[in-house]
């Protein structure tokens, strides 16, 4: 069976007191850019909610405005109008316990693997040693073991997007936020990253809203996947994937009769038509 | 790949010969270069013969020679040249340290570094031997108005590219920094400082040239020793070989302290070096 629902927050839903328990609450968000001295709506009223442990992924047409979204979310443009709560509280600025990752690595070409993964930590002033050690196991779960002292120029794209993701992973955040971040990655290598993430991010039980427009891929990770439409962008549709209890193999999963199925109905419901 | 089969060394492996064939490469650069010298320079000594009004008015490549021994003898070649070397690597140092800190600090405040601008460029556009008759009646006539002129040479292109390094830094990365919850400084010492270092070492090297030129304008206006001064002296007594004696050493100058500049840019952009 493939449950159609609408769970993305109405207004008024999700108040002070179960709102604190939700990592991530938008309400009736709207971004523009100015244009020449006019206001171009990017984002037209757009709401969601992220539970916790949850994953979430957003598809939507090429320039719909995921990457505004994504930048609004976490605190880098402030919407023109329209409320984000992280753990139930309006932020000023960046949000803390945050994980951001984009299609570019942003890997720092003078600093090693090892002081790449160290970056968050060596900010948030933990001791050298303990970020160190940290930083190294995080190399070591993300099969980078050997790797840590290499300088970024010399990794492959692939192992280069492992680094920043143990850069975002080692700080712990409770939430993730990606932008696209494998687009740039063959389809072999963008699997196996994807099935170290998903189950990395599933076993420490933290929430996770995916930006991508490989509907498969959102499909393959996602507890629920939304649609955007065009711009000015809300939320055209809201899909939760039910694939069976265990998530984390993103690979054998894809073999799943259903998947398809989802994959064919979010496919026919996106704004990808020749404008 | 190691094939177990063959003796070792036998086939040059693949690496072996594109080495091979980048040093031949280098080689045939390098010969030609010399061929190119020798036949200008024989060319030149043809049309020069001794005691005519060409060698007078052009000198030649065997008397230029004659007086490199000379100098070299009586002790005026190391004199002059440690002079003039002096005068330049202080003017070096304090151009690039004080414009350097003033580019790099101006990426902090956009208001100060609009309100910079115009006096940047105007102090920009003035020859520098303009400034010379004042720096001499400020500094005097020994070492101190040498390194001022050298300094001024130097201190307005070290300013623009270390600013030019430091606001071209990818936002993204900047972005980054501020959602693993990194301070203004912080993205400054962290980001910007490093990233801006392959602008700044393209200035140093740029400004190796503009550091003699000041000390050596600094010479021709009043000076009892240095390269500009033997220039001078034997350009004033038309002795024409020595001038270009002189220049000689003035160019194995260059040459030597552009070929520092790189040795140390290779020690502190190690990243570059491994790529
Ligand atoms: N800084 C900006 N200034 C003006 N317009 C922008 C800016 N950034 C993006 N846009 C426009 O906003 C729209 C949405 O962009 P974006 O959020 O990057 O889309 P997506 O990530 O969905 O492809 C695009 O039409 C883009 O041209
Ligand atoms: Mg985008």
């Amino acid at each position: 069976m493939i449950a159609e629902a609408a769970t993305y927050a109405k207004p008024g839903e999700g108040g002070a007191v179960d709102g604190a328990a939700l990592p991530l609450v938008v309400e009736h968000v709207a971004k523009g850019y100015d244009f020449n001295g006019q206001v171009v709506p990017v984002i037209a009223d757009l709401s969601l909610t992220l539970r916790k442990g949850e994953i979430v992924s957003i598809v939507g047409p090429s320039g719909c405005g995921k990457t505004t979204l994504l930048n609004t979310l976490c605190g880098l443009l402030a919407p023109d109008a329209g409320r984000i709560r992280w753990h139930g509280r309006q932020v000023v600025g960046q949000p803390q316990n945050v994980g951001y990752m984009l299609q570019k690595d942003l890997l720092f070409p003078w600093r090693t693997a090892l002081a790449n993964t160290m970056l968050g930590l060596e900010i948030r002033g933990v001791p050298a040693a303990e970020a160190e050690d940290r930083s190294r196991a995080m190399l070591d779960q993300l099969g980078l073991h050997g790797f840590a002292d290499h300088y970024p120029a010399t990794l492959s794209g692939g192992m280069r997007q492992r680094v920043a993701l143990a850069r975002t992973l080692v700080n712990d955040p409770d939430v993730l936020l990606l932008d696209e971040p494998f687009a740039a990655l063959d389809f072999q290598t963008k699997l196996l990253i994807e099935n170290d993430m998903v189950s990395l991010v599933r076993k420490g039980g933290r929430s996770m809203l995916l930006i991508t427009h490989d509907i498969e891929e959102a499909v393959s990770i996602a507890d629920r996947v939304i649609v955007l439409t065009r711009r000015p962008t809300a939320v055209k549709a809201a899909y939760e994937i039910e694939l069976g209890s265990d998530r984390a193999d993103v690979i054998s999963l894809r073999e799943n009769p259903d998947f398809s199925r989802y994959v064919r109905r979010i496919w026919a419901n996106l704004d990808v038509a020749i404008q | 790949m190691v094939d177990a089969s063959k003796p070792a060394g036998c086939v040059p492996s693949p690496v072996a010969r594109a080495k091979w064939t980048r040093l031949r490469f280098s080689i045939a650069v390098l010969a030609t270069q010399v061929l190119v010298l020798a036949a200008l320079l024989v060319m030149w000594e043809r049309a020069t013969p001794k005691g005519s009004p060409a060698a007078f008015m052009f000198g030649s490549p065997s008397a230029i020679a004659g007086f490199l021994v000379q100098m070299a003898r009586d002790g005026s070649l190391w004199r002059d040249a440690g002079v003039t070397g002096m005068e330049t690597l202080l003017g070096f140092f304090m151009g690039n340290l004080v414009g350097t800190l003033l580019g790099l600090s101006l990426w902090y405040s956009r208001f100060v570094s609009r309100v910079v601008q115009p006096f940047v460029i105007a102090l920009g556009s003035i020859p520098i031997i303009a400034l010379a008759p004042i720096v001499i009646i400020w500094f005097g006539t020994g070492l101190v108005s040498k390194v001022a002129m050298s300094t001024l040479s130097v201190v307005i292109v070290a300013l623009v590219t270390s600013y030019k390094g430091a606001i071209g830094v990818d936002g993204d990365q900047i972005n980054l920094m501020k959602t693993l919850g990194a301070s203004k400084f912080q993205i400054f010492r962290k980001l910007v400082v490093p990233a801006s270092l392959t602008d700044i070492f393209a200035g140093l090297k740029l400004t190796v040239g503009f550091a003699l030129i000041g000390a050596i304008v600094g010479e021709f206006m009043s000076s009892s020793e240095g390269l500009g001064h033997a220039i001078f002296k034997a350009g004033s007594l038309y002795i024409i070989p020595k001038v270009f004696a002189a220049l000689v050493v003035t160019i194995v100058l260059a040459l030597v302290l552009t070929w520092i500049v790189g040795k140390i840019e290779r020690l502190l952009i190690p990243w570059r070096r491994q790529a």
